[in-house]
């Protein structure tokens, strides 16, 4: 099960709001779309749900045209609602009716879901009368009360509290581990970490950075190096890396307990051992840095933006 | 199919859960069945013309003095004739009074309903307290004063009244047969029932534009266009709003006719032009009123799909009310020249062909061929707005914030076609 999205072109009027998106994701892993605001992440997922259509590219689901209405896709949109008169049972099994599912398939499904996200004793409540999150969470079992291939979750964890996003992650889990295919947008990096095997990060409707996240943090940390010294303070040490080992590295960040160095074209990182050994700095942390999905995020969609 | 069968069987639980619009049906029905049976338990004789005795009805009986009403004259030119006055006003007890400060007295302290001083041959005054809209006393008097100056006059110039009446007044005897439609009582139904269908049309059309956008307010529609087609989603939609206003409005009537059926002696057959309809008619009422009700609802249904508030329904779909009030003041005009061209050319538009074609066939000469093809039309056009709505719908589904004119609707649904 493999889905690719392959140079999508969309405009709004005369506005192009996606200049050429292109990503893939397979089935048993799950993709982070991850973008600023008004990155284009939305628009993307809109056009592979068909709720809009793209001025040009194309979308393959195992090499053949992908046909969102032939396929069982559980979809969380961007913007949650569904009936606030109607009682919880009642619409998942209309929505669980609607994707195909048989009425005492869908009732059993629905019930399924629901007790999955601790929201059972709701079923014949008005969704009006729950609180945010548990709206949220009904919405997620609607979401994947019709047992779904293909999951895409637009911003699954906005309006859930830590407790209740540990059930969603958990269910998250579940699905990638049953072999699904799950994309999903957040601006929750933590998340998309624990998650996903491959990232796109959009940045004004384009894909600046997309591939395996563990191959993208190798990449992205083969030449910095952490360091911290006990005896000296991180301006001080910055200072002095940047007055002394001009040739050998530069301060390329700060973090809260540490320097992110990046060595200059052809050091190795031998050459700054050597270097330590022979100073008078007192090491108090050395070693590989590898930078976080938000150090990427801000280093990619940041620098444009 | 499947899939319009599912949101049309959801959408009709939702009417027929909904305790407000249940409630209101079972209200207007018994409502209605309890005016219609009042005649078996409340004396409105004097609006039906009919008394129950021992739940039996009869006739209303003139000749009781409780029952009649106490009129007063002066006569000051000595030509009234009680006889004459007996038999122009027969519900009447005449008294003669001596003078026009008694009469006035009586009439004002309502002793009296009415009282008459005839100041000569050919001059009268007439008193009443609250003269009503309906009041015929003066010219019935009138009339009373005419036939007493003929019998003087015929008497003074010896000739006989009765013969001079018998030639002037020949009856003519005359037998109808009318070979096709009786406009005068098929009009009143036909009214009846084109207002039916234009509050059918703008109500259940409004409840219909609402229902929709309020989809859109509560945001469940992206979740619906991504599970389901728009036609099915529409068309259900519609179609649930249909029956439910069709279920209403037929328990209500159902309930109004049969108990009139039931109570039909008691109202001395009084609300026959409203309510005794003909078979066919009812065919044709069924076929275009509800046509036309379908054709509206669905651009009802796309209007509700261009706003995202359901306090801008009204606004979107002021210009569909415009045409439907065009058509139905229309419609009634033209009821009385019911073969002009006019009408005869709305019979063949979709958009006033429900009232217009079912009058024509009530009330008309129309041929086979011309219901067939007004029909045809009318479902092909039924067919066309349902597609145009649900790609209205589709198109509207994300677009939030102002409301979306329809020209603009149209264009750009032009555009995305192309």
């Amino acid at each position: 099960m493999k889905l690719e999205v392959k140079n999508i072109h969309k405009s709004f009027g005369e506005k192009e709001v996606l200049h050429g998106v292109s990503f893939q994701v397979e089935g048993g892993r799950a993709l982070g779309l991850l973008g600023r605001n008004g990155a284009g992440k939305t628009t993307t997922i809109r056009i592979l749900m068909d709720v809009f259509h793209a001025n040009s590219g194309e979308i393959l689901f195992d090499g053949a045209r992908f046909v969102p209405s032939k396929h069982r896709i559980g979809y969380l949109p961007e913007e949650r609602g569904l009936y606030p008169k109607r009682t919880v049972l009642d619409q998942m099994m209309y929505l669980a009716a609607l994707r195909g599912m048989k009425p005492g398939e869908a009732r059993e499904s629905a019930k399924k879901w629901l007790a999955r996200l601790q929201v059972s004793e709701y079923e014949k409540s008005r969704l009006e009368t729950l609180s945010k999150g548990n709206q949220q969470k009904v919405q997620l079992a609607a979401t994947l009360v019709h047992n779904p291939e293909i999951v895409i979750l637009d911003e699954p964890f906005s309006g859930l509290d830590p407790v209740n996003s540990q059930i969603l992650k958990d269910v998250v889990n579940e699905l990638i581990g049953e072999g699904r295919l799950v994309i999903f947008s957040s601006h929750q990096m933590s998340y998309v970490e624990e998650f996903c095997d491959n990232i796109a990060i959009i940045n004004k409707g384009e894909v600046v950075l997309d591939g395996e996240l563990r191959e993208i943090k190798k990449e992205y940390g083969r030449n910095r190096l952490m360091l911290a010294a006990e005896n000296l303070t991180l301006e001080e040490l910055s200072e002095k890396v940047e007055r002394e080992w001009q040739e050998l590295a530069a301060v390329s960040g700060k973090k809260k307990e540490f320097l992110i160095l990046e060595l200059r074209q052809g050091k190795e990182r031998s050459a700054v051992l050597e270097k330590l050994a022979g100073s008078d700095i007192i090491v108090d942390k050395f070693g590989s840095y590898e930078p976080t999905l938000n150090d990427i995020f801000v280093m990619k969609a940041g620098e444009q933006g | 199919m499947r899939k319009f069968g599912i949101v049309l069987k959801y959408e009709l639980k939702e009417y027929f859960s909904n305790k407000t619009f249940m409630g209101l049906t079972i209200f207007l029905a018994l409502l209605g069945m309890v005016l219609l049976f009042l005649p078996r338990f409340v004396d409105m004789s004097d609006f039906t013309g009919v008394k129950i005795v021992g739940g039996e009805t009869e006739e209303k009986d003139g000749d009781t003095e409780e029952n009649q009403d106490r009129f007063l004259y002066l006569d000051q030119a000595g030509v009234v004739r009680d006889e004459v006055l007996g038999q122009m006003f027969p519900d009447v007890v005449w008294q003669a009074v001596p003078d026009e400060e008694a009469l006035k007295a009586a009439v004002e302290a309502q002793e009296a309903e009415a009282g008459f001083v005839v100041l000569s041959p050919t001059e009268y005054r007439y008193y009443v307290y609250n003269k009503s809209m309906t009041d015929r006393n003066a010219s019935m008097f009138e009339q009373a004063m005419k036939t007493f100056y003929r019998m003087d006059y015929c008497d003074a110039s010896g000739w006989n009244l009765e013969e001079i009446s018998a030639m002037y007044d020949v009856p003519i005897t005359m037998d109808w047969e009318i070979l096709n439609k009786d406009s005068g009582s098929n009009y009143w139904y036909c009214y009846a029932l084109v207002i039916l269908v234009f509050m059918l049309i703008t109500y259940y059309g409004q409840m219909i534009a609402v229902a929709i956008t309020n989809e859109k307010s509560n945001r469940a529609i992206e979740v619906l266009v991504t599970s389901t087609s728009s036609n099915s989603l529409l068309f259900g939609k519609v179609v649930a709003g249909a029956v439910s206003g069709v279920f209403q409005m037929g328990v209500i009537l159902g309930a109004i006719l049969a108990a009139y059926q039931v109570n039909r002696e008691q109202w001395g057959g009084m609300l026959d032009r409203f309510l005794d309809i003909p078979a066919e008619v009812l065919l044709a009422f069924a076929f275009f009123g509800l046509g036309g009700y379908l054709f509206y609802a669905f651009l009802y249904g796309a209007m509700g799909a261009l706003v995202s508030k359901t306090e801008d329904v009204s606004k979107s779909a002021s210009g569909l009310m415009v045409m439907v009030m065009i058509v139905y003041f229309f419609s009634l005009l033209q009821l009385t020249n019911i073969d002009g061209t006019a009408i005869k050319v709305l019979s063949f538009l979709p958009i006033s062909s429900y009232s217009t074609m079912f009058a024509r066939i009530a009330m008309g000469t129309v041929a086979a061929w011309e219901i067939v093809v007004s029909l045809l039309i009318l479902v092909l056009s039924i067919l066309g707005t349902g597609f145009l709505g649900a790609k209205l719908y589709r198109m509207g589904t994300l677009r939030y914030g102002n409301p979306i004119k329809i020209s603009t609707a149209l264009k750009d649904l032009r555009k995305s076609d192309s």
